[in-house]
C-alpha cells in the first residue's frame, strides 16, 4: 500500500515545519511523530521515507530517523524511545556477533541513543549461522566517542561487549537485509537532496561572485563543473526511482551507491567554485560536506559498494537489466 | 497491447526463430552486417511485430514509440543486428513522415521501414562539426527545384543508402540557422560521389559525400524553404530516445556478457576486479533508469527537449567506462587475440571512444545543461 501524492505533500510541509522549527533534534524527531510518523511507516515506508529524508537533505535537519525507517522494516514499533545498532562504516552487515556467551557490537548508531530507552541490536552467531535480535537498556551502549567530523552528533561509532545474559532476545517479523535496502534508499533520497543543495548554492555563487569584470559563472570551467554535478545528480535521482518500480536489493545498492558519488562529486564541486568563502567556517557549506561525508559511510559508500555489486553481479552470473520499458 | 504482453511474444518469437535471425558471419564485413539487417527488419515487418509505435500513414499499426524501443532492445540483445544500423530509422524515418510532404513519406518511408531500402544523414560538414549551424553546403533555387553544391562528411552508411536527409544552406553565407533548407535527395542522383573514410575501429561505416550540381526536385523539400533548422530539431528527440534505448541495451547486454565470463572463469575474481564490474554496471544502470524515464515521458505524450542532453552525456560515460572496463578484466583480449569476441571486444572499444564525440559532444551537451538547465547565462 502506499500513500498518495497529495498525503505526502501534505505530510512534508508539516515534517519541514518540524525540522526547520525544532532544536535539538531529539524535538523535531518527537514533532513527527505526533504528525504521525510511526503511521506512515506501517502504511507506506518507501514513500515515508523518500518525504522525510528528502526534506532531511535539503533542510539539513539533524533528525535521527533511521532508526525508525529500520524499526519500521524490521516488524517493530517505532517510537521515540526505540533505537538501533547500525552496521559498522562502508558495511552492512549485522552490527551484533555472538562470541562465546557475549554480544559484541561494533557499528554505528544515531544520536537517538542519548534519550532513547532501549536499543535493538541484531546479531550474527556464527557457531548456528542463524540471526538473532536482543533488545539492551540504551545506556548499555552509550557513552561512545560523539562524531568527529560532522559537529552535529548524527551519527557515532558504538563498541561493546555485553554478557548475554544482560540481553533480552526478541523475535522479529522482518529480515535485516529488506532493513538495510529500504535505509539505503532512505539514505540515497537524504544524499540527492543534500546534493541539490549544494548545487544551488555554488550555482548562485557562481552568479553572485565577480572577478576579471564578470560573474565567474561566466567562465566554461565553472559552468562544466556545475553541468558535471548536475548530470550525476539526476542520474542519481532516476536510480533511486527505479527502485520505487522493482525493490530488489541490488537497486538499492545501485541506489545508494550512485548517490553517494553524486554528493561527493558535487561537493567536490561545489567546494571549489566556493572558494575561500566555502573553506571557512562563515559559510554553511562546510556543515552540509562533512554531512555528506558521513551519510556515505552509511550501509555502505560510494567507494564500497561498486564492489559488493560487481561481486552481486558474479553471484547472478549476469547483469540484469532488472527494469524494463 | 500491454508493453510487458508486445515484449512476451516478441521474445518468444524471437526464440523460436533465433536460428535464422543470427548472423552466421557477424561482424566479419559491413556488407554482410548490411544484408543482414534487411533480413531481420523484413521479418519482423512481416510477423508485425515491426509496425508497432509506426502511424498507419506510413503502413504501421500505431500506439506509442515504446513498441519500437523493445523490439530495438530485444534485438540488440541478442546481437541479431548491428545496433548503428539498427538505430537510422528511429533518426530519420519519423522526420520525414512528419516534414515530407504526404504523397512522398506514404511512397517511401513504409520502404524504408520495411527494410527494402537504407537511408542516411547529411548534416555534418568538414567546416561545421558541433557548430551545425554553420554549414555551408550550398542549395539554390532553379526552375523545378534545387540546385546542391559542397561536400558532407561522417555521413553514415551511404554505401548501402537510397535516400538522404541533406541540410543546405540557401541564406546568405552568414545566416546561421535561419538560411537552413532541408531536402529529402535520391543518392542516384546524377553528381553525387562518396568516398568511404577509414576510422581507428575498422568498419567503414562513414564517408564523406560530394555534391557536384545535384539536381532536388521541389516535392523533395522538407518543410519549409529556409526552415531546415526546426526539421534538424525534430530529429532531437527521436534520437535521445529511442535510439539511445537501444545502444544503452546493447551495453547492458555486453555488460552482461563481461559478468558471465568473469563468473565462469576458474580463477577466483579479485575485489578489484568486481569493483571495476560494479562501476561499470552502475554507469551502464544509471543511463537505463534515465532513459527509461524519458521513454515514459514521450510515450505520454510529453515534449523533449534540451533535458535529453543528460541522456547523453550518461550514454557516452556508461559507454566509455564499460569498454575500459572490459580491457582491465579481459587482460590482452583487447590488444591481442583475434578470435571473433575478442575482435568484437576490440571493435566496440575503439568505436566508445566516438561516444563523447558524435551527435553533439559531451562539452557542448555541458554547455546546454549550463546555460539552459542551469540557467546561468551567457558564456564569456
Amino acid at each position: 500500500m502506499s500513500l498518495d501524492a497529495d498525503d505526502l505533500a501534505m505530510l512534508a510541509t508539516g515534517f519541514e515545519a518540524a525540522m526547520t522549527g525544532s532544536s535539538p533534534s531529539a524535538d523535531a524527531e518527537a514533532a513527527l511523530f505526533e504528525l504521525g510518523w510511526a503511521d506512515v511507516l506501517s502504511v507506506d515506508p518507501l514513500g515515508g521515507a523518500r518525504a522525510a529524508f528528502t526534506l532531511l537533505g535539503s533542510t539539513g535537519s539533524t533528525a535521527a530517523l533511521l532508526d525508525d525507517v529500520m524499526a519500521a522494516a524490521l516488524g517493530l514499533d517505532a517510537s521515540t524511545a526505540l533505537c538501533l545498532a547500525f552496521s559498522v562504516p562502508h558495511r552492512a552487515g549485522p552490527p551484533g556477533r555472538i562470541v562465546d556467551g557475549m554480544l559484541v557490537v561494533e557499528g554505528l548508531v544515531s544520536s537517538r541513543i542519548d534519550s532513547a530507552d532501549t536499543v535493538v541490536v541484531v546479531a550474527f552467531d556464527p557457531v548456528t549461522n542463524d540471526t538473532n535480535v536482543f533488545v539492551l537498556d540504551a545506556g548499555q551502549l552509550r557513552g561512545g566517542p560523539t562524531a568527529a567530523l560532522d559537529p552535529s552528533p548524527t551519527f557515532r561509532r558504538v563498541s561493546a561487549s555485553i554478557p548475554l545474559d544482560r540481553t533480552t532476545p526478541i523475535a522479529i517479523t522482518g529480515e535485516w537485509a529488506t532493513a538495510v535496502a529500504l535505509a539505503r534508499v532512505a539514505l540515497a533520497h537524504q544524499l540527492i537532496a543534500a546534493a541539490r543543495w549544494m548545487l544551488a548554492t555554488a550555482r548562485q555563487h557562481a552568479l553572485d561572485r565577480v572577478q576579471f569584470g564578470k560573474p565567474i559563472a561566466a567562465f566554461q570551467s565553472i559552468r562544466h563543473k556545475l553541468a558535471e554535478s548536475f548530470v550525476a545528480i539526476e542520474g542519481a535521482a532516476s536510480v533511486v526511482a527505479a527502485y520505487e518500480e522493482l525493490s530488489d536489493p541490488l537497486v538499492a545498492a545501485l541506489s545508494k551507491s550512485a548517490a553517494g558519488k553524486a554528493a561527493r562529486t558535487t561537493a567536490t564541486h561545489a567546494q571549489q567554485i566556493l572558494g575561500g568563502i566555502g573553506f571557512t567556517t562563515d559559510h554553511e557549506f562546510q556543515q552540509w560536506l562533512k554531512r555528506v561525508l558521513v551519510i556515505d559511510t552509511v550501509f555502505g559508500s560510494s567507494t564500497s559498494l561498486p564492489t559488493e555489486i560487481g561481486t552481486e553481479l558474479l553471484r547472478r552470473g549476469e547483469a540484469p537489466r532488472l527494469i524494463e520499458l | 497491447m500491454d508493453p510487458t504482453v508486445f515484449r512476451e511474444q516478441l521474445t518468444a518469437w524471437l526464440d523460436d526463430h533465433i536460428e535464422e535471425l543470427t548472423p552466421v558471419d557477424g561482424g566479419s564485413s559491413l556488407d554482410a552486417d548490411m544484408e543482414h539487417y534487411f533480413r531481420v527488419k523484413r521479418a519482423l515487418w512481416a510477423t508485425d511485430f515491426g509496425r508497432y509505435g509506426w502511424p498507419d500513414s506510413v503502413g504501421g499499426l500505431g500506439g506509442p514509440a515504446l513498441y519500437r524501443a523493445i523490439v530495438g532492445e530485444e534485438v540488440a540483445s541478442r546481437e541479431l543486428a548491428d545496433a548503428s544500423c539498427w538505430t537510422m530509422i528511429e533518426v530519420l524515418a519519423p522526420t520525414v513522415a512528419a516534414f515530407a510532404q504526404p504523397h512522398v513519406a506514404a511512397e517511401f518511408v513504409p520502404a524504408f521501414l520495411r527494410g527494402d531500402e537504407m537511408w542516411c544523414q547529411g548534416f555534418s560538414e568538414p567546416g561545421t562539426g558541433s557548430d551545425l549551424a554553420s554549414l555551408s553546403c550550398r542549395a539554390v533555387k532553379v526552375d523545378g527545384g534545387w540546385t546542391v553544391n559542397g561536400q558532407k562528411v561522417w555521413t553514415s552508411f551511404v554505401q548501402f543508402s537510397r535516400r538522404c536527409i541533406l541540410l543546405t544552406r540557401t541564406g546568405e553565407p552568414g545566416s546561421a540557422h535561419r538560411g537552413i533548407t532541408a531536402l529529402f535527395v535520391d543518392t542516384d542522383s546524377p553528381g553525387i560521389t562518396f568516398r568511404p573514410i577509414q576510422t581507428q575501429h575498422g568498419r567503414p561505416e562513414f564517408a564523406e559525400v560530394f555534391f557536384d550540381d545535384v539536381f532536388v526536385p521541389d516535392e523533395r523539400l522538407l518543410g519549409q524553404a529556409n526552415g531546415g533548422w526546426q526539421v534538424a530539431m525534430d530529429i532531437l528527440p527521436y534520437e535521445r530516445s529511442t535510439t539511445f534505448w537501444h545502444r544503452g541495451a546493447y551495453l547492458h547486454y555486453r555488460c552482461s556478457e563481461l559478468a558471465a565470463h568473469l563468473a565462469a572463469s576458474a580463477e577466483p575474481v579479485s575485489a578489484t576486479a568486481a569493483k571495476t564490474l560494479g562501476e561499470a554496471f552502475q554507469a551502464v544502470f544509471t543511463f537505463r533508469a534515465r532513459s527509461r524515464e524519458t521513454q515514459h515521458r514521450l510515450a505520454n505524450g510529453g515534449q523533449l527537449g534540451v533535458e535529453t542532453s543528460v541522456d547523453k552525456i550518461l550514454i557516452a560515460t556508461a559507454e566509455q567506462q564499460l569498454l575500459e572496463a572490459a580491457r582491465e578484466l579481459l587482460p590482452g583480449v583487447i590488444e591481442f587475440d583475434d578470435d571473433p569476441r575478442s575482435a568484437l571486444w576490440r571493435t566496440d572499444y575503439l568505436y566508445s571512444k566516438a561516444a563523447t564525440i558524435y551527435g553533439g559532444t559531451s562539452e557542448i551537451q555541458r554547455n546546454i545543461v549550463a546555460r539552459r538547465l542551469l540557467d546561468l547565462g551567457a558564456e564569456s
